[in-house]
């Protein structure tokens, strides 16, 4: 039986031209060269300066510390063709300019700048005159793209969710709602998140008088104050927004020690650590916790912060254009959807 | 009612009890793929230990040397979540009077409370689903009970004897000098949250010339476990993450045909992982979609030793897995033979 000479038999070979021989070459080349980023993906050096790294000092107006933002960035990094530097701004403008001439020195290919001091302009001037991209964290650095959370937005989803809750349970009823929180902390943009809350409520249910009870960053402050309020207010609905976790928490507390929890409802901000937990570190947003009155708590995912905004670093450091604005889709968080926002995780 | 009035109420009713029965119950079909071993298969990889397989991995025993691969099982370890352990030894017949017959026999047994998840344990087929469906497209919710499942259970599972392989990521680490130890690991270790690529398990296969057949096993040290060993002081820390698989190196791992991976972690994936808002994505890959199983808390310091001494790092891999009728997984003994 004969067979059928295969296609890599040398028999039947024949000279090739030199023209063709060229064009193969060519195509070599052309497949080689694709192959070479593949094969040699490079390597970005992404700084990241952070607001502040003190021990247990939170940021952005919530109960986030400025540690676990620094750690989402090193948890994102994992996925990323990237070797990550950390700078520590500590709330000061000297350090900034600092840690930003440390960079240039250190040739980063990409600046991560988080911080609420007036250096951010003349360290962008820095950076760009030294060829280095910068990214803007949640305060505006003059030509950065900037990623940021969204207080107003929030403050609605917070605003939206009480009155819903209201219209829903108590339609018809005598009902009133009391913004609780840091009021005063222009810095942390907490007045857009109470703007937002005072927006929904007006927009969803305009009979209902909003009184703003500003604690001045005092927790301590939280039970004595709505407290008062309470009594001021012996009967009807009450519908409580608190523009942080540890606030909602206090207010909570006021609520039971004035004997009222049938007639409140609470919507915090941020769903932090002190509000949700896992599989046995048990918190008041909980599956197993549906009846509680804090209804939920808009996310702010700033223990999520690297993940949304190394990809935007990544984009700019490939060429590619990017929003001059990027906020945070912020949700929120009840006992119905906290294991799917925030899935448990460790085994503690 | 006249028959306009009934024939609606019908049509209404038959609406809303189909509605509910699809949501109750999900195309399975969609979520999980099939098995390859047929429709019926509630066996998973254990299919793939063959006699002939079991047959080339005896080539493994040289000189008879058995090296321990479990944790001692005791009260105190690490547990997940809400698992707990309690022993009670029942002694009584040591009580003056109480032995038996004038040969005075006296007995003593225990009781033994917990979960099947605990120590060096063996996640089954029924473990881990995606929604109610479950592996080869088993929809879960029509077979459990009270009492335990009435498919997947660990009594449909082959016995595991095949060949090891252990990867000894610590020694991957230190050579391409990007180990980050974790400062409570007496030994050294990767720390939590250190993400095992697919890369990473190919370079600790080179370190022993080793390539990954069909039917074997897999087991990664990564040190972490030696924080299992200090139990209960470093519970918290060795609960609070570990170093473990990627999904990328969980594909690969799978493209391998392997029969079971484990580690000496309690979820052999890594934690936190790669998408904060995914739970456990690994172990959805390898049991749920492929069958293979995960072993955790293995203890493989030795091993790893042994082969880091010897320059050979696969053996015999016994493992002893209770016929637990309708049970999602159980503490396992596994030994390795030389």
């Amino acid at each position: 039986m004969k067979y059928p000479a295969p296609a890599f038999s040398p028999r039947g070979r024949r000279r090739p031209h030199v023209r063709e021989l060229v064009a193969g070459l060519a195509a070599l080349l052309v497949v080689l060269a694709g192959l070479a980023p593949a094969a040699a993906q490079r390597q970005y050096v992404v700084a990241f300066a952070n607001l502040t790294e003190e021990p247990g000092v939170t940021v952005e107006g919530t109960g986030f510390t400025g540690r676990e933002i620094r750690e989402s960035f090193v948890l994102a990094a994992r996925a990323h063709p990237v070797e990550m530097v950390f700078y520590d701004n500590r709330r000061d403008d000297a350090r900034a300019l600092q840690n930003a001439d440390a960079a240039i020195a250190r040739k980063v290919d990409l600046y991560i700048q988080y911080h609420q001091g007036a250096a951010n302009a003349a360290i962008a001037e820095k950076l760009r005159a030294a060829g280095i991209k910068v990214l803007a964290l949640n305060d505006p650095v003059p030509g950065a793209p900037l990623y940021t959370v969204d207080n107003l937005a929030a403050g609605r989803v917070a605003g939206q969710a009480l009155a819903q809750f209201a219209l829903r349970s108590w339609r018809g009823q005598p009902t009133a709602a009391v913004i609780v929180g840091n009021l005063s902390d222009a810095a942390d943009r907490v007045p857009e998140r109470a703007q937002g809350v005072t927006e929904a409520l007006a927009q969803r249910l305009p009979a209902v008088k909003v009184t703003s009870v500003d604690t001045h960053g005092n927790p301590a402050q939280v039970g004595p104050l709505v407290g008062k309020f309470l009594a001021a207010h012996p009967s009807g609905k009450l519908l409580l927004a608190a523009t942080d976790d540890a606030t909602a928490l206090a207010v909570k507390s006021a609520v039971e020690t004035a004997g009222r929890v049938h007639d409140a409802a609470i919507v915090s901000h941020g769903v932090d650590r002190s509000i949700h937990g896992g599989m046995n570190d048990r918190k008041e947003i909980d599956p197993a916790n549906r009846g509680s009155i804090v209804i939920g708590s808009v996310a702010f995912y700033l223990d999520r912060c690297g993940y949304e905004v190394l990809p935007l670093a990544m984009r700019m450091l490939r060429g590619e254009s990017v929003p001059a604005r990027v906020a945070t889709r912020h949700v929120l968080v009840t006992a119905a959807n906290v294991f799917i926002e925030y899935p448990p995780y460790d085994m503690n | 009612m006249k028959l306009r009035a009934i024939v609606a109420v019908a049509a209404a009713l038959m609406v809303l009890a189909a509605g509910s029965a699809a949501f109750a119950q999900s195309d399975c079909k969609k979520l999980v793929p099939a098995s390859p071993w047929g429709p019926n298969d509630q066996t998973g990889a254990t299919n793939r230990i063959t006699p002939a397989v079991t047959k080339a991995a005896a080539a493994e025993i040289k000189d008879g040397k058995v090296i321990a691969l479990s944790y001692p099982l005791t009260d105190g370890v690490p547990l997940f979540g809400t698992r707990f352990t309690k022993t009670i030894l029942t002694a009584t017949s040591l009580a003056p009077g109480a032995a038996f017959g004038e040969n005075n026999l006296t007995y003593m047994e225990d009781t033994w409370l917990s979960q099947s998840h605990v120590g060096t344990h063996l996640d089954g087929m029924g473990h881990i689903g995606r929604g109610d469906c479950y592996y080869n497209q088993i929809a879960m919710g029509k077979f459990i009970n009270q009492n335990n499942m009435t498919k997947l259970g660990l009594e449909h599972l082959k016995p595991f004897a095949t060949r090891g392989v252990v990867i000894d990521l610590v020694k991957v680490y230190q050579q391409a000098g990007k180990l980050k130890t974790n400062a409570a690991c007496k030994k050294a270790c990767l720390d939590k949250g250190t993400l095992i690529t697919a890369d990473d398990l190919q370079a600790g296969l080179k370190m022993y010339n080793v390539t990954l057949r069909e039917g074997d096993i897999v087991i990664i040290h990564t040190g972490w476990g030696d924080l299992f060993e200090q139990f209960p002081a470093q519970n918290a820390l060795y609960n609070s993450g570990e170093p473990g698989l990627g999904k990328a190196a969980a594909t690969w791992l799978i493209s391998q045909k392997i029969v079971a991976v484990g580690s000496d972690t309690w979820a052999v994936e890594v934690i936190p992982g790669e998408d904060p808002k995914e739970a456990f994505i690994v172990h959805q890959m390898l049991l749920t979609d492929n069958g293979i199983h995960i072993i955790e808390n293995v203890r493989t310091d030795l091993i790893a030793a042994e082969a880091a001494a010897s320059g050979r790092s696969t053996f015999f891999f016994s493992m002893t897995v209770p016929k637990g009728v309708g049970m999602t997984g159980n503490f396992v003994g596994i030994e390795g033979i030389r």
